[in-house]
């Protein structure tokens, strides 16, 4: 059974992106719009990595963070958010929020892989 | 789907990011805006500089990157939304949107440099200046492929190389981090453990197994780069916790402590914590798998496809009740349902394809900034109804007659503001755009508060260019509708809004072709609106199914007003074979479809016919004379054009239940065949 990622974005392009790299890796990736469908869909499934945008409408990246890391099951569930920005304040802001990690915007897949087993057994 | 249709996917994202930055724009600049507003811009803005990296579109990138700091420091609080801030948020998103066109291949890259220049100067006058710029943009620039290039370097090691101790933070094994994989993903770059420190694991009743004890030292070989090793490092969250020097290791240590990591992770000692239970999530994994995505998007042809082909199915069905009707089966309950089922598809498929107006709407604020620039006209727009769906094709088609009505009533209807003032009216014009179901129709409506259509002027140019007879009367509406005679401009001079080559005929015919209508009213002082009425589909129209001699023939019900069957001495000859027929008041030509279309056979005796009074937009009402009436249904319309050519009278073709080919009747064509034109013959 492979792993499971959800990828969290509102761009159609970037999460088709994201499955297009991450299928190729070998994942398996369910999609979200939003944060608040990320949450929703979260209800009823556990991925093993949830990869999620920052600037999102309805219940942005942060603020899904926050919810997932208040739950019990989510505490220890790795998170990389997708970042434009590579400045120290930025990365800093997401570890505080509870991301486990980041992937700066544009990425290549293979760069996309690689932060990705950086935090995924 | 492949890297071409993700890069159609992000072109339509930017559209419609576009579309949404710019009505927040607008509120923003009428003054209706919250914190959301801003935001709304900055998402957009944020989603195309994205994609513009992921798909290399650089300058497209650096524009917004620029673009989307400027909005930051606007949406935290560090710039004020003044006046010429919200103007250069304006000018910037027109340069945005330029750009966005030549991605498409649809113009020339933009010169952003003095826009660039411009936000720059806005930026350095926030507190906080961003500073990081410049290393932000070639933070964007990571060379991935020198990277992956040292992965595969990992033979023999040489005795310069680096040494690389991690001494992970209590913290580290929070929010899912795990430094092990940090340990497996060195290994991959050829690294080795040279030894574990367990001197800060504590003893087993002060062990906490969410904190992080254990520390390594590395041996990396010295063609890794420095950049690599601390990359992977790169989520850790003190960076007083890894070190990474050049160091020469004797050849002892080397030979007695080398352990070489594999895939798997090492000493369970360390890793109380390295496997939370959440990880392994065996219940996730048996849940299907679900997108969480309410939508889908399907290629056009593809829809075209489904849409012709139900059309086809409806015709087969019709056809497959007659013949069951004429073998005495009508009464078949399955008949009723598939019948039932058929229009549900039908309607479906139609819905489809069905798109708001707001996609055609969302154009104008544009134009109307263009035009407030070059007039100096202030004008304010108002929308009603964009949800309102109609058919795809229709909503492409509507765009340039719409653009060509609103840039009509902002060129010729609205005044100069000084102007306005004198007149009382507020400043600003009022340019409203509409869209509202009614019927079988949408109706769009475009309608300004500004001076009307001076009839004098146009009947004077009318006579002028002989549209007109000099001794004409006409009425209030037939001299307004002489703003669509061709050939007629009241432009004084050509200016290049209005006068761009297309009269207000054009639009008429374009709307025309569409199966739709155009109309007037206007009041001298107070305002003009033009209203379309456009069919919600081009796929299907309701028609009245009608015999001529010995062929079958469609009107569109929506020209039709009433039939009749007239005693023989209502209908008077006006010599020459014309004859008229006197409808409550007004005369109006009979026209046999069959004298009209060169057919023999027909009823030529209006007493013995059936008299179809229909309405046309450009020629004024008439009657159409058939045999018969048969039946009134929808039909499905085929291109005549795409099968065989352009005939004069004739719209379409459909299929009908018995499987003949029926010919779809343009009226609009069929009764301007005939001279004189209505307006002459009122005169």
């Amino acid at each position: 059974m492979p792993k499971r990622i959800l990828a969290v974005d509102d761009s159609l392009s970037m999460r088709m992106l994201l499955r297009a790299s991450l299928t190729s890796a070998g994942y398996d990736v369910a999609e979200a719009e939003d944060g608040r469908a990320a949450l929703e869909w979260l209800e009823n499934n556990e991925p093993t990595l949830v990869i999620t945008d920052i600037n999102m409408p309805r219940l942005d990246g942060f603020g899904l963070i926050a919810e997932l890391r208040a739950q019990e099951r989510f505490r220890d569930m790795p998170i990389l958010v997708l970042t434009t920005e590579s400045s120290p304040e930025k990365k800093a802001r997401a570890r505080d929020a509870g991301a486990t990690g980041w992937i700066v915007k544009p990425f290549d897949p293979e760069k996309l892989t690689v932060a990705v087993r950086r935090v995924m057994h | 789907m492949s890297p071409d249709d993700i890069q159609s996917i992000f072109f339509q994202e930017c559209e419609e990011g576009l579309a949404s930055a710019e009505t927040a724009l607008l509120a923003i600049k009428a003054g209706e805006h919250d914190g959301e507003t801003i935001n709304t811009i900055f998402r957009a803005v944020h989603s195309i500089k994205g994609g513009a990296g992921a798909f290399g579109f650089h300058p497209l990138q650096s524009f917004t990157h620029l673009f989307e700091t400027l909005l930051d420091k606007v949406r935290d609080g560090e710039l004020s939304l003044d006046p010429p801030l919200v103007e250069l948020l304006m000018g910037a998103f027109d340069v945005l949107a330029d750009h966005v066109t030549a991605i498409r291949g649809e113009g020339e890259q933009p010169d952003d440099a003095v826009m660039k220049r411009a936000l720059r100067d806005a930026l350095s006058a926030a507190p906080a200046s961003a500073p990081g710029l410049a290393s932000q943009e070639l933070g964007l620039s990571f060379d991935i492929d020198a990277m992956m290039a040292e992965l595969t370097v990992r033979s023999d090691i040489p005795a310069q190389d680096w040494r690389v101790t991690f001494m992970p933070a209590a913290g580290d094994l929070a929010h899912g981090g795990e430094p092990l994989l940090l340990l497996r993903e060195l290994a991959a770059l050829g690294g080795q453990v040279v030894s574990a420190d367990p001197d800060r694991v504590p003893t087993l009743d002060a062990f906490d197994p969410d904190a992080a004890y254990m520390g390594w030292t590395l041996r990396l070989p010295a063609t890794a780069e420095r950049a690599t090793i601390e990359e992977v490092f790169d989520f850790v969250s003190d960076p007083g916790s890894v070190t990474i020097e050049r160091t020469q290791f004797d050849d002892a240590m080397r030979s007695a402590r080398e352990v070489i990591l594999q895939s798997r992770p090492v000493a369970p000692l360390a890793t109380p914590a390295a496997e939370p239970p959440v990880a392994q999530a065996p219940l996730a994994a048996k849940q299907p798998k679900v997108a969480v995505g309410a939508t889908i998007r399907v290629d056009l042809d593809k829809l075209d496809r489904l849409v012709d082909l139900v059309g086809e199915l409806v015709i087969t069905q019709s056809m497959l009740s007659q013949r069951l009707a004429s073998n005495g089966l009508a009464a078949v309950e399955e008949l009723a349902d598939l019948d039932q089922l058929t229009r549900e598809l039908q309607d479906s498929a139609m819905a489809i394809r069905a798109q708001p107006v707001k996609s055609v709407f969302s154009r104008v604020p544009r134009i109307v900034r263009e035009l407030e620039a070059s007039t100096g006209k202030r004008v304010q727009i108002e929308v009603e109804g964009e949800a309102t769906e109609l058919d795809k094709t229709v909503i492409e088609r509507i765009g340039e007659p719409l653009t060509h009505l609103v840039r009509n009533c902002v060129d010729h209807g609205i005044e100069l503001p000084a102007q306005r003032l004198a007149k009382g009216k507020p400043a600003e014009g009022l340019l409203r755009l509409s869209a509202e179901h009614k019927g079988s129709r949408i109706v769009i409506s475009v309608s300004d508060d500004g001076a009307g259509i001076d009839r004098e002027r146009v009947l004077a140019i009318a006579t002028d260019r002989g549209i007109v007879a000099a001794d004409a009367r006409l009425s209030d509406e037939e001299i307004e509708q002489l703003i669509f005679a061709p050939g007629f401009s009241t432009a004084r001079e050509v200016s290049n809004i209005s006068g761009r080559g297309v009269g207000m005929d054009v639009v008429r015919q374009n709307v025309q072709a569409l199966g739709g209508r155009i109309t007037i009213q206007s009041r001298p002082g107070e305002g003009s609106s033009f209203a379309l009425a456009l069919p919600l589909t081009l796929a299907i129209v309701d028609g009245m199914v009608v015999s001529v001699g010995d062929q079958t023939y469609i009107i569109p019900l929506t020209h039709i007003v009433e039939s009749l069957r007239p005693d023989r001495d209502q209908v008077q000859s006006t010599g020459l074979g014309n004859r008229v027929l006197n409808v409550r008041g007004a005369f109006l030509p009979v026209l046999g479809i069959g004298d009209q279309l060169g057919l023999t056979g027909a009823v030529s005796e209006p007493s013995e016919a059936v008299l179809i009074v229909v309405e046309t937009e450009s020629a004024g009402s008439a009657i159409l004379m058939v045999d018969a009436i048969i039946d009134q249904r929808q039909v499905v319309i085929k291109s005549l054009e795409t099968h065989y050519q352009q005939v004069e009278g004739v719209a379409g073709a459909t299929i009908l239940g018995d499987g003949r080919v029926a010919l779809i009747l343009d009226v609009e064509g069929l009764v301007d065949l005939r001279a004189p034109v209505p307006l002459r013959c009122a005169s």
